[in-house]
């Protein structure tokens, strides 16, 4: 049903309906590479993805639509292409790339690879695997109105680990903890507190002051011994955020005060912190009651997009921290939550504490689109980019085949070339 | 009301990123109308309908054929036989049930003949795989009604676009380097006045590391000004010294040692660009000086009633300069501080902005139009957007194919490397003169393909004589072409696809800057060129 391209020769037509491809990746690039894979003539393709569908993914993600969020994109994108070429072999996986049941065995089994991945920790892991088992990749991104593609070929081009990439930038704790100069730091900090009530504890996720902090001591022996101090205050430092938040009830008036109060205060007795930078104002939840809304936001801007007064800030906490709380308790006994930017709950609870802590240490606050941004590492996205990357994909993937029928044909048989027409 | 306006925000959060909610608005207040619901077409629809544009029309007079089927994901067997853009419309409205789709079961050349003023209505008009005739003829009505006209074609591996638009006016351009605008060289009084509050040397400590580097390299200036005749430094040896001066006010500890001072590293690293005299780039003037400005009626759009208001104030209150943009870069200093120094040029853009407004009122009260006809917001994001305003103005079809004022030296240089995509340019004109003369296009099916390498000849050399090009379009280009059939491939449809509708948005938001005027891609060799022709 499916015509073949004219300009096509005939072997590499033939190839193109023969062979078997994996696009790792069914998202914004997936779904146009899909499309254009069916109907360039590719018959027997795989699709793997672990994610599920959101309502933010339908302005680009086309073979999903409103019906279908929550469900597994690969499942999904393999429906909606079956629905336009039944004929098409097609296999899907919801699952992780990573996992090692996708082993240099599954990997060897394709004639090509194609990625249409958003991180680099599955690329970097793609790369290796089509070395090992010697396949061709052709990787991709987009972001914004920027993208590109490129040949990953073992022993003719360079991989995708080759050249060093920049890594993604982390923040050392006591700035994160005692000392944030930037909204970043206190983004990443709300995340982080929201883990610690909320959701799976970490301990590279503390929120709480940090006494071992090297510039709060005036000498190097001091550092010792706060730190020793710390680890043998038994109870107040010793019990997990959680256990003491659950121990209050989760009430939010207590955990305003205790983050937005008296943690503060305590990092003021380290005043060695603020000899040089502007010392942090503790909030007091009485005082921001008083506070009225804001005159200014009182326009016609998208709401996400307005700033609120810190009183607006310290109602949106109260008001999150309910939420959240009854979502936990909703889930049972020893129930985590997982911080989602689309989980309106979630990420209202960063916005609010976020921007208290942006406001105690004298920040311009941001409003809630710009910290959904920051927060949840958002990268613009558009169908027209997506539509042109993929178009160059399958272009690039026509040339690898061919080439490879070249190199066959240069040891065996003799050129052979006919247009085949579509009828 | 407002859980669907939630909706939407929800679902167009990542594009609203880029071009802002009046973008989107803009998209959701076009229609536009698609001639020929093929491949490339509805590639094109696709990624317009996606973002949420207000509403599209199909105009085809085609039925689908199996041919159409195999390369469109639009159509499927059971629209064989059915009007190919009410087939298409069907599946394109299933991917946005906010935006609304029409179609006319009629064919371009029918149209233009019957109804021409059919297409007034359009914001843009989309010309897919059409005729050079209809596109001349449908070029010609839209050029006179002043709707913006864009031909896209697919052919085999080559891609063609043309833009075709009289006047297209750019508030936000969206440059990829522009500089701040802080008036260092010429600080207005407010600005002066907030300078001189500061005293660098009697601050303490903590108030010194915290002064905005505006303020610091504004100091420096001053002390700079008095042993150098009120000059600006003007090359790098005055910036290395320049620098040595603000270098050399970082206090020093008790040990003689330079305290870390971190705003003054910053005002250090920006003497480079800080220190730029203000003034408007030749762009804007030359907006200035257009007649569009000069005369203006109750006609005069609202672009050129506010470039006129600008340019006013320019003469005016603005001594030679723009109104103040208003905004600072993100800089070490504390809140207080950097609040309120935003604040200043924050009120004077303000400020500027207002008298702006009071020459765009007095001009639209002189040709009977109410005040209301301009909104605030738009004159305030115009004064904001003042430095990088553009026009862009396409020559005419007509223009492009008249032998009298056709680019022959364009085209004759660029064919100095005889494999520059103007060759596909040139044969895509020739393929077009194959048409004109046998009514269908060459090789289209197996037999035709070696006959017509010699008949396609023909057309490129009458070409090039009728225009008196001496250039050597190779015997390859014209196999190539003869090959190609016509045929459609998918996937270059895509990739065109994802570039008209890129810049379809740019005309319909009026943010970023379309191509001028023809867009070449190669997809064997995977490059593209733009030419003005």
């Amino acid at each position: 049903m499916v015509q073949l391209v004219g300009p096509l020769s005939k072997e590499l037509a033939d190839s193109v309906s023969s062979c078997k491809i994996l696009v790792v990746g069914a998202g914004g690039i997936g779904c146009e590479l899909l499309k254009n894979l069916v109907l360039t003539g590719f018959k027997n393709i795989e699709v793997i993805d672990l994610d599920t569908i959101d309502v933010s993914n339908l302005n680009r993600q086309f073979l999903f639509q409103k019906k279908h969020v929550g469900k597994s994109k690969a499942q999904v994108a393999k429906e909606s292409v079956l629905r336009f070429c039944p004929s098409a072999n097609i296999t899907a996986y919801h699952d992780s790339i990573m996992n090692p049941d996708y082993n240099v065995e599954f990997f060897r089994s394709f004639q090509l690879v194609m990625n249409a991945l958003d991180n680099r920790a599955a690329r970097n892991h793609v790369n290796r695997m089509c070395l090992a088992a010697d396949i061709p990749l052709i990787e991709s991104g987009t972001a914004g109105y920027l993208g590109q593609v490129t040949v990953i070929k073992k022993g003719v081009t360079e991989c995708y680990e080759c050249q060093p990439k920049p890594t993604q930038k982390t923040f050392p704790g006591c700035t994160i903890r005692n000392t944030p100069s930037e909204p970043i730091h206190c983004i990443v900090w709300a995340k982080y507190l929201f883990n610690q009530l909320f959701g799976e504890e970490d301990a590279d996720q503390e929120v709480s002051p940090d006494t071992a902090d090297p510039e709060a001591a005036w000498n190097p022996e001091d550092t010792a011994a706060r730190a020793t101090a710390s680890d043998q205050d038994g109870d107040i430092k010793r019990v997990s955020t959680k256990d003491w938040a659950r121990s209050t009830g989760y009430d939010p008036v207590k955990l305003f005060n205790k983050l937005f109060k008296d943690d503060i205060m305590y990092l003021l007795t380290m005043d060695k912190l603020w000899k040089k930078r502007k010392a942090p104002v503790p909030l007091d939840w009485a005082e921001m009651l008083q506070l009225g809304e804001d005159p200014r936001t009182r326009n016609s801007r998208l709401k996400d997009q307005q700033v609120l007064n810190v009183g607006g800030y310290s109602r949106l906490f109260q008001h999150s921290v309910e939420t959240l709380r009854s979502q936990l308790a909703d889930k049972g006994d020893g129930a985590e939550l997982v911080w989602d930017k689309d989980d309106p709950p979630a990420m209202d609870f960063v916005t609010a504490a976020a921007n208290l802590r942006m406001h105690i240490f004298s920040m311009n606050m941001k409003s809630r689109f710009d910290v959904k941004s920051m927060a949840g590492n958002i990268i613009p996205a558009i169908a027209t980019t997506n539509a042109v990357i993929a178009g160059l994909i399958v272009l690039e993937a026509l040339k690898v085949l061919n080439s490879d029928i070249q190199q066959c044909r240069t040891v065996r048989e003799k050129h052979i070339k006919a247009p085949v027409k579509s009828h | 009301m407002s859980e669907q306006k939630t909706n939407k925000e929800q679902r167009y959060d990542r594009q609203l990123r880029l071009w802002g909610d009046h973008g989107q608005e803009a998209l959701e207040n076009a229609h536009t109308c698609l001639l020929n619901a093929s491949a490339t077409g509805t590639e094109i629809l696709k990624n317009l309908i996606l973002p949420g544009i207000g509403a599209f029309t199909i105009v085809d007079g085609h039925k689908v054929t199996g041919e159409d089927v195999g390369n469109n994901f639009f159509l499927s067997c059971e629209s064989i036989g059915k009007n190919r853009a009410q087939a298409a419309t069907e599946f394109l409205q299933e991917l946005n049930s906010d935006v609304s789709g029409n179609f006319v079961e009629e064919s371009p050349d029918k149209l233009l003949d019957n109804d021409p003023e059919f297409f007034h209505r359009f914001s843009l008009v989309i010309g897919v795989q059409l005729p050079e005739s209809t596109c001349q003829r449908l070029g010609a009505v839209l050029w006179s009604a002043g709707v913006p006209f864009l031909v896209c074609r697919t052919y085999g591996l080559v891609g063609y676009m043309r833009l075709v638009v009289k006047e297209h006016t750019v508030v936000e351009s969206h440059p990829d380097n522009a500089l701040e605008d802080l008036r260092l060289d010429q600080p207005f009084t407010e600005l002066r006045n907030h300078i001189s509050s500061y005293h660098l040397d009697s601050m303490d400590k903590k108030d010194h590391s915290h002064t905005p580097w505006i303020i610091v390299i504004a100091k420096y200036l001053e002390k700079w000004y008095n042993e150098h005749n009120c000059q600006l430094p003007k090359n790098y040896k005055e910036k290395e010294v320049f620098r040595q001066l603000i270098r050399d006010g970082i206090r020093k500890n008790e040990n003689g040692a330079p305290e870390e001072e971190e705003n003054f590293d910053e005002a250090i690293k920006n003497v480079n660009t800080a220190l730029n005299p203000t003034k408007i780039s030749s762009a804007v003037d030359d907006i200035f000086n257009c007649v569009q400005c000069e005369n203006i009626t109750s006609q005069t759009s609202a672009f050129w009633m506010m470039a006129r208001g600008v340019r006013d104030f320019v003469q005016n209150e603005g001594n030679g300069s723009l109104p103040v943009r208003g905004t600072i870069p993100d800089m070490i200093a504390d809140s207080d501080k950097f609040i309120n120094l935003q604040n200043v040029y924050r009120e004077k853009a303000l400020q500027d902005a207002a008298v702006v407004s009071k020459h765009i009122q007095s001009h639209l009260q002189a040709v009977g139009k109410p005040s209301e006809s301009i909104s605030e917001q738009d004159i305030k994001l115009f004064c904001k957007s003042a430095a990088f305003l553009r026009v862009v103005r396409c020559r005419s079809l007509a223009e492009e194919y008249s032998t009298d004022t056709f680019q022959k030296d364009t085209i004759t240089s660029c064919m100095d490397s005889p494999d520059s995509e103007m060759v596909l340019y040139l044969m895509l004109r020739s393929v077009d003169r194959f048409y004109q003369q046998h009514s269908r296009y060459p090789g289209v099916y197996n037999y035709q393909v070696e006959e017509d390498i010699s008949k396609l000849k023909l057309c490129v050399n009458s070409l090039l004589q009728e225009h008196g090009l001496s250039v050597n379009v190779k015997d390859d280009y014209v196999h190539e072409f003869c090959r190609y059939g016509t045929a459609e491939p998918h996937t270059v449809a895509s990739f065109l696809g994802g570039a008209a509708a890129q810049e379809a948005i740019k005309l319909i938001t009026h943010q970023f800057v379309p191509f001028n005027n023809t867009f070449i891609y190669n997809a064997m060799s995977q490059t593209s060129a733009t030419f003005q022709l």
